[in-house]
């Protein structure tokens, strides 16, 4: 996978997640009114997370980091749209369980995706500079949300970071350089 | 490719615009939440309930349990008056319904936790309209009753004139109706009594005719105000409500001020075509302004220029009297983890009212304080609560502050506020009650010379102090 474009979308995702996180934490908690609904609410998230992680691990081996990568982009840029309008604990449930998923995608692929693009060389250097701009991005968000967040209401701030997804996905889908990185040799036998 | 980039964005498109369909419905009923957030209070329990049934059972074992209240609506007091560390909170914003409408006889039976909106929507249809409420419609009865509000209306007193009787859970568990000639010596002290003497259930307001009104807004020095407001406003009868602005823009601080009187139209036949209730349409532009006036004087001026060309704009619009009574609040609301805004409200007698402002000047150019915005309304001389702001005839200045939610910050507005009420007090005024306990309990005594009965008949009515809240434990003890 094209190494920029993989970054400069990397980024703008990271921007988007960073720029929601708090808000979301202050959504859950407001509509979950005990804090056992919060946690388990959050528990949900991690539970489904780890459970997809095997199958994900695997899909990736079949169908490619780029695909997964894209329906990660995707997904959120959706799941971004329905925040905004749950209303009910056991809407949040669901929302939880799809983002554990997605959560669990995301993280898979951006670690074959960089180990697949390396071919084993430098791939430290690549991992640091990887993690040096998404994290610029994702600081830069939380600062810039900080203030944004009085003059915008919290539900465009949720549309503001689907459109982010958005913009991250159509990069990924237009850059030709990306190919399908399938796996084509067997995995190594042990 | 192009064509799956094409494809996704059609469907996204599509989920977005169902997406920001179903939100801007859900906005148009918005709920709220505490205000200040000043004072997170962990509390033991929080519940909710539509049965009369159900608070009984609850006031009665939280007696038995020796356990505390605090009552909430939608807690919009500041001062912690809805909150009290590990006590049982009473939500009682399920607890809605409408139990009688009367029409010809002009009456309204509503459960405390129904809001004005709910009751607006009902009676608009008949060509009624609430006599005395707030300027924003977003409050319950309940709540509104307990700290005895006021608004834009001039002619029918305060909230507790239109009331004509109310049901009350006491606490032991009793409930009683009280009403002036029934368990009276309960009416002065429950309206305005902050949630101290027990859980208001029901209450039977009297409502007043919607009317259509001309908008009449004029702009003026702050010293010709008094003149103004006692000739071409409390003599002309028809001027049936009424609001003012004072500027807190740097280049016309406490100086500039523009009015707007509701004239009541002669010809009342084209109410019905002004009588579809409103909905808060713009949110987005006054927010971003709002915005603005926070960071900078820049910002400030900004906003008073715009707000004031809008008011001046609408000179002469037509509006029903419902719909001046909900008014928008949407754009207000403010998220910011680490600040938040505040309100004080000081009430000075009419005659004293150029002299005050002065002195408000004097003080504040030398203080440091965010001062967003300051609205004045009028309110009659009316002593029927113990705890009764109006001690006169008296314009009532709401102070809209920005401010941090750091020890330090609330110091610092503290210092400021009680210098303020100290200025206040000196030009024979008071304070509403309400607003977060930066008073001392010396300025709460001058303010209300009455506050020692309150407390004290508190304690012969809730001997067990079932009924405690933070203001009660701030002043009270």
């Amino acid at each position: 996978m094209n190494d920029r474009t993989f970054v400069t979308s990397q980024s703008l995702l990271m921007t988007a997640s960073s720029m929601v996180f708090p808000f979301y934490l202050l959504l859950i908690r407001n509509i979950g009114d005990s804090y056992s609904q919060f946690g388990l609410a959050y528990g949900l998230f991690a539970l489904t997370g780890a459970l997809a992680h095997p199958v994900i691990g695997r899909l990736s081996d079949k169908i490619g980091d780029r695909t997964l990568l894209l329906l990660y982009t995707w997904g959120m840029a959706g799941m971004m749209l329905v925040v905004p309008i749950i209303e009910t604990v056991s809407a949040l449930y669901a929302l939880q369980i799809v983002m554990g998923v997605l959560g669990a995608v995301q993280k898979t692929t951006e670690k074959t995706a960089l180990s697949r693009q390396s071919s084993g060389k430098q791939i430290g250097r690549k991992i640091g500079n990887y993690h040096l701009w998404t994290s610029v991005w994702g600081a830069a968000a939380v600062i810039a949300t900080g203030y944004l967040i009085d003059f915008l209401t919290i539900g465009s701030l949720f549309y503001l970071a689907s459109l982010l997804y958005v913009i991250s996905a159509v990069i990924l889908m237009k850059s030709a350089s990306i190919e399908s990185v399938k796996e084509t040799k067997k995995p190594v036998q042990t | 490719m192009k064509k799956w980039i094409a494809a996704v964005i059609l469907i996204y498109s599509f989920a977005l615009f169902l997406s920001l369909h179903v939100y801007s419905k859900q906005q148009q009923n918005d709920t709220v939440r505490d205000a200040s957030k000043l004072l997170p209070t962990k509390m033991k329990v929080v519940t909710a309930t539509s049965s009369t049934k159900d608070l009984q059972q609850w006031v009665r074992k939280a007696g038995r349990m020796k356990e505390t209240i605090a009552i909430a609506g939608m807690q919009h007091s500041q001062g912690g008056q809805t909150l009290y560390p590990n006590g049982t909170l009473l939500n009682m914003k399920g607890y809605n319904k409408i139990l009688k409408f009367q029409p010809k006889t002009k009456k309204i039976t509503v459960q405390s936790g129904a809001t004005w909106a709910d009751i607006q929507t009902k009676i608009n249809p008949y060509g009624l309209s609430l006599k005395v409420m707030q300027s924003q419609n977003i409050f319950t009865v309940g709540g509104s009753l307990s700290v005895n509000v006021h608004g834009r209306d001039i002619r029918y007193g305060s909230l507790v004139d239109t009331v004509e009787s109310f049901h009350l859970l006491k606490a032991d568990g009793e409930i009683i109706n009280v009403s002036r000639t029934e368990n009276s010596e309960w009416f002065p002290y429950v309206i305005g009594g902050y949630g101290l003497f027990g859980v208001i259930l029901d209450v039977t307001l009297q409502l007043a005719d919607d009317e259509l009104y001309q908008h009449r807004t004029v702009e003026m020095d702050y010293s010709e105000y008094t003149a103004y407001f006692k000739e071409k406003v409390k003599n002309d009868r028809s001027v049936r409500m009424h609001l003012a602005r004072l500027s807190v823009a740097p280049k016309s601080f406490f100086k500039e001020l523009y009015v707007t009187d509701y004239v009541l139209v002669d010809d009342q036949r084209k109410l019905n075509k002004y009588d579809e209730l409103k909905k808060e349409t713009i949110v987005a532009l006054p927010k971003f302004m709002l915005g603005l006036s926070r960071y900078s004087d820049k910002g400030k001026n900004l906003l008073w220029d715009t707000q004031k060309k809008y008011f001046i704009k609408n000179d002469g619009k037509y509006e029903s009297r419902n719909n001046v009574m909900r008014s928008d609040s949407e754009f207000m609301e403010y998220e910011n983890p680490n600040r938040t805004e505040v309100l004080q409200e000081y009430f000075v007698p009419v005659d004293e009212f150029s002299a005050y402002v002065d002195d408000l000047r004097t003080l504040l150019k030398k203080e440091d304080l965010n001062l967003l915005n300051i609205t004045i309304r009028f309110v009659e001389h009316d002593e029927n609560a113990v705890l009764s702001y109006a001690k006169d005839d008296m314009f009532a200045l709401v102070l809209l502050i920005n401010q941090g939610r750091s020890k330090q910050e609330i110091q610092k507005t503290e210092k400021v506020v009680q210098k303020m009420i100290d200025v206040t007090l000196k030009h024979d005024g008071s304070y509403y009650l309400p607003y977060y306990s930066y008073p001392t309990k010396r300025q709460l005594h001058e303010a209300y010379p009455r506050i020692d009965e309150f407390f004290e008949k508190k304690r012969v009515l809730d001997p067990d102090e079932r009924f405690k809240n933070l203001f009660y434990v701030r002043y009270g003890k």
